[in-house]
Order: C-alpha cells, then sequence, then structure tokens
C-alpha cells in the first residue's frame, strides 16, 4: 500500500488482466464493455470487481495523492467510435468510496453513414461515495452522428462533478464542424427522484441564416459540468461565477443552480483550451473546498 | 365531443379561454432567454425575433411543452401525468426556467380547475402544494385536455400558439416593434406552430427535454443581466 501511496501513473501503462465476467454482465451486443465495482480497501477507494471486454479497456489504479480516491483510466485502444457501435460502462460505487474517472486520450467519434455511435453509462453511487468524472474532450467528425446516455442513481450524502467537453473534427477540406449531431443525455436519480434530465442537442449550424441562435451561433465548441452535492448552495454558484467569468473569452458562460441540489456550467468558444480550463478550475475549486486536494493533474503521458 | 349539429366542439370555449393572451398566468414577466439576445444586440428587429420565436419553438417547446401534453393525453393513469411534471422541472436546467414553470403552473391550475373542474386537477393541486409535483401550465393544460377528451393537436396547437402570443407582445413592448409587426411574427408563426405540432407528433419519448446549448446559456445568463424587464 506505501508504494501504491505515492505512485503516479506510469509510463507505460499496463493493461489490467480481466478478472473475469461479473455476474450477469456480458452483453455481446456492445462493441466494447467495461464494468467496475468501487469498495474502500484499508482506507483507500480500489476496483473490488472488474470486467472488461471488445474495444474497451482500464488501466491499472493509481492515486493522485495520500488520500483515498482512486484514479482509473478508461481506454480505447480501437481509437475511436464507429457507426453502429454501442459501447456499455457500469461502475458501481460503494458506500464511501471516492472514484476519479477519467480517459486516457479524447473520444473520437468517426463517419456514421446511416446510424449512429452510442455509449451507454450507468453509475450507482452509494451513501456518502463521491465520482469525479473528467474524461478528454469528444470529437466528433465529419458525417458523425452519436448518442451519449448516461444514468446516474445517487444517494443524497453522495457527490457527483461530471464534465464534458464537445469539439469538432477537422474535415478533409479543412474545415470544422461537420458532424451531424451529438446528443448528450445525462437522467440523474438522486433517492430515487429524477432531478435533472439533461438532453442536450449539440448540432452545428447549417450555415443557414434562419437556424443557430439558439444552437451554436458561429461558436464550435461546448464545455459542461454537472454537479450534484449537498453541499452546493447559491454562494457556491455565485462564488464559481467570479472565478470563471474573467476566464471565460467568449462571454458565453452559464451557471445555474440545480434541484439535488447541485449545479451547471455551460461554455462556448470557438477552441477547446479555454473551456477545458474553465472546466478544471471548476473541478478544482470543489476538490479543494469538498476534498482539501491538490488541483487535478492527470499527468498523461 | 358531443357536437350539435350547428354547434362548435364542446370543448372550444374552454380552449379559447385557455389561450387567451390576457389570461392572468404571469406570462407577460417571462422572455424564456429572449432577453439575453435583445441586450448582446442579436435581436433588433421583426426579423431577428421571427428567427429567434421560430427557434425557441422548434427546441425548447416542441421537446418540453409540447411533448408533455401529447404524453400527457395519451397516458393511461394519472400518475404518469405527473411523472411528466417532474420529467419537465429536472429537464429545465437554468433555475429561471424552472421557476417560470412553477410560478405560471400555479396560476395556470387555479385557472385549469375554474375552467374544467374535475379529480385528476385536484390531484395534481394536492401534490403541487406538498411538494410531491413542481407544477407546470403544460401538465394543467394536458389535465384540462384529459377533462374534456380534446384530441391532441388542437391542444398542443392551441397551447404553442398561446405561447407564441404572449412571447410576442412581450417582443413588441421589449425590443420594440410595433403592433403591426407583431401580427405579422403572429401571422409567420402559424407555418412554425403547425410545423411543431407535426413534429410533436412524430417524436419518441426519448427525445423529451431535448435542449440547444445557446438557448440554455442564454437563460442561465439572464439570471445575471443587469437591465431586465423580465424575470426570464
Amino acid at each position: 500500500m506505501t508504494s501504491q501511496r505515492t505512485a503516479v501513473a506510469p509510463p507505460v501503462p499496463r493493461m489490467l488482466p480481466a478478472p473475469g465476467p461479473m455476474p450477469g454482465s456480458r452483453d455481446e451486443s456492445l462493441v466494447g464493455e467495461l464494468r467496475m465495482s468501487i469498495g474502500l480497501r484499508a482506507g483507500r477507494a480500489i476496483a473490488t470487481e472488474q470486467y472488461h471486454r471488445g474495444a474497451l479497456r482500464i488501466l491499472r489504479p493509481h492515486y493522485l495523492d495520500d488520500g483515498d480516491q482512486v484514479c482509473y483510466v478508461v481506454v480505447n485502444p480501437g481509437g475511436a467510435y464507429l457507426g453502429g457501435d454501442r459501447y456499455g460502462i457500469d461502475v458501481d460505487v460503494q458506500p464511501e468510496a471516492r472514484l476519479l474517472l477519467t480517459t486516457q486520450s479524447a473520444t473520437k467519434i468517426y463517419r456514421t453513414p446511416g446510424s449512429r455511435a452510442r455509449q451507454d453509462m450507468r453509475l450507482k453511487l452509494a451513501p456518502g461515495s463521491a465520482v469525479e468524472f473528467m474524461p478528454d474532450q469528444l470529437i466528433a467528425y465529419e458525417g458523425a452522428s452519436y448518442l451519449q446516455h448516461t444514468v446516474v442513481e445517487m444517494d443524497s450524502t453522495a457527490s457527483l462533478v461530471m464534465a464534458e467537453v464537445v469539439t469538432p473534427g477537422w474535415s478533409p477540406d479543412g474545415r470544422l464542424f461537420r458532424y451531424d449531431t451529438v446528443r448528450l443525455r445525462t437522467d440523474i436519480w438522486v433517492d430515487g427522484r429524477l432531478v435533472v434530465l439533461d438532453n442536450l442537442q449539440i448540432t452545428p449550424g447549417s450555415g443557414s441564416p434562419v437556424d443557430g441562435m439558439a444552437f451554436m451561433e458561429h461558436y464550435t465548441h461546448l464545455g459542461s459540468l454537472l454537479v450534484i452535492d449537498a453541499r452546493v448552495d447559491a454562494a457556491l454558484v455565485e462564488e464559481l461565477h467570479a472565478l470563471l467569468a474573467p476566464m471565460d473569452p467568449a462571454g458565453q458562460l452559464g451557471i445555474s443552480l440545480l434541484e439535488g441540489p447541485g449545479l451547471v456550467v455551460r461554455a462556448l468558444s470557438t477552441a477547446t483550451e479555454p473551456l477545458n480550463a474553465l472546466i478544471g478550475a471548476a473541478g478544482d475549486l470543489l476538490r479543494a473546498r469538498w476534498h482539501g486536494q491538490q488541483p487535478l493533474n492527470l499527468r498523461k503521458y | 365531443m358531443e357536437q350539435t349539429p350547428a354547434g362548435p366542439p364542446s370543448y372550444l370555449l374552454a380552449l379559447l379561454q385557455l389561450s387567451d393572451s390576457a389570461l392572468p398566468t404571469g406570462a407577460f414577466s417571462h422572455s424564456f432567454g429572449m432577453e439575453m439576445y435583445l441586450e448582446r444586440g442579436l435581436i433588433t428587429n421583426e426579423a431577428d425575433f421571427a428567427r429567434w420565436l421560430g427557434e425557441f419553438v422548434a427546441i425548447q417547446l416542441v421537446h418540453n411543452d409540447g411533448l408533455a401534453i401529447r404524453l400527457a393525453l395519451e397516458a393511461g393513469p394519472v400518475e404518469d401525468v405527473f411523472r411528466l411534471d417532474a420529467m419537465l422541472a429536472a429537464a429545465a436546467l437554468p433555475r429561471e426556467i424552472r421557476e417560470a414553470g412553477t410560478k405560471m403552473g400555479l396560476r395556470m391550475l387555479d385557472i385549469a380547475r375554474q375552467v374544467a373542474p374535475g379529480p385528476e386537477l385536484d390531484e395534481y393541486a394536492v401534490r403541487v402544494a406538498d411538494g410531491r409535483c413542481a407544477g407546470h401550465p403544460a401538465i394543467a393544460v394536458g389535465l384540462v385536455g384529459r377533462a374534456l377528451s380534446i384530441p391532441a393537436p388542437e391542444l398542443v396547437a392551441a397551447y404553442l400558439f398561446s405561447t407564441v402570443t404572449s412571447l410576442t407582445q412581450n417582443a413588441i413592448r421589449a425590443i420594440p416593434i410595433g403592433q403591426n409587426a407583431g401580427q405579422r411574427v403572429l401571422r409567420g408563426a402559424h407555418s412554425v406552430v403547425g410545423e411543431a405540432v407535426a413534429a410533436i407528433a412524430a417524436l419518441d419519448e426519448s427525445e423529451f427535454g431535448a435542449a440547444a446549448p445557446g438557448l440554455e446559456i442564454a437563460q442561465m445568463r439572464h439570471e445575471r443581466q443587469r437591465a431586465r424587464i423580465f424575470m426570464s
């Protein structure tokens, strides 16, 4: 345990061998499947059960600091989601366990002619548990259509922080923004009550003058952060706004208080970096405030 | 739908009453994010407003209020209608939009209970009062539709056009544009509402609450807008 306490992500991450299917987990229709159960062992979070198959892998766990939060990195060895592909991720976090979940690299959605790629994710947060989900950006290429449906079932004493940055890929003619639609749907249930039904439809502007004011205008990149935590209140929302507003170059930053209680941050931009900076700053404030942790540094290689 | 040979459908007057732009639901104080586009200079005239209105109907009203009314009419037990109330509140991420739903929902519920008294509206009032339901005008109107057997296309079209009328009156005051310009926008909105009704009829429930990022951000930013005449 001592060596793990100071470990950082190894330069060449090793794949964990699949410990065998979790009961009832196998879904042959999925291109990639990942299931984990995170529990506490000797005071630190760790996967107590784990299964992956097909085009999803998970790297060995590591700890970014001396705390109890375990970090797992999801890998898509194929490098991209294609039309008709379905991915399934199922994570169960046991009482008091804290998980940081991220990705090794951007999720790329390639052209999906006549169909779409899809990812279904289920997160279950037991009392006192916490999930911080900070994936790399999602890049949708020309002709890509993608649905990401995330269902969170959490206890009201659990804590959820979930980020997403969506960016366009470059099309062969060198222009941005030619994907069809990216839909990010997130249903959050707290103590069995639906508190968030976030069904974000991200459709690039067609260039037509009668299209786009409600969608993206001339912006191309979207950042989003959803937080559900009993400690969120209007004062925290204002504090985050004061922190983030000066970092917002496009002036298209929205922050609002959610039932739950929780909060949502949304921003539009023309580049990835300002959005990563905004979302990162918000996440870091919450890490420091609630867990006494340093700013997130994933030290990716 | 009793109908005397020479008479209108039995629900027509109820529908007209609920669609009246003078209905005291407080709609005159909600712009649903439009005021932020005004401040940014993106809506300065009749054409800008008509364009914004078309997008607002096609994304927000179609996937929230409109789909909720259709599903309320199709629902079996009224508990399924109350589930739609929770979905509407959960889908309204911007705080002011959630609060607008609850405020206008309460007013609409009072009026609906006078227009079409019945056990389902009574039960909705109980649940809104004790916090089990959030309250939303689309649910109150949907319950009226169930009580009076109003066909979905009529009820949805009337609700959407009524909302469009309120927003147009708000735009007339806020941009400002002339009354005649407002009537031209409303006439132009006939096709917008017609297309919306057709879209709603074809939607899958998985599309409930679909939102567009620009509009949502405008609705959130409105919370901190300095000079404002609307509550949302």
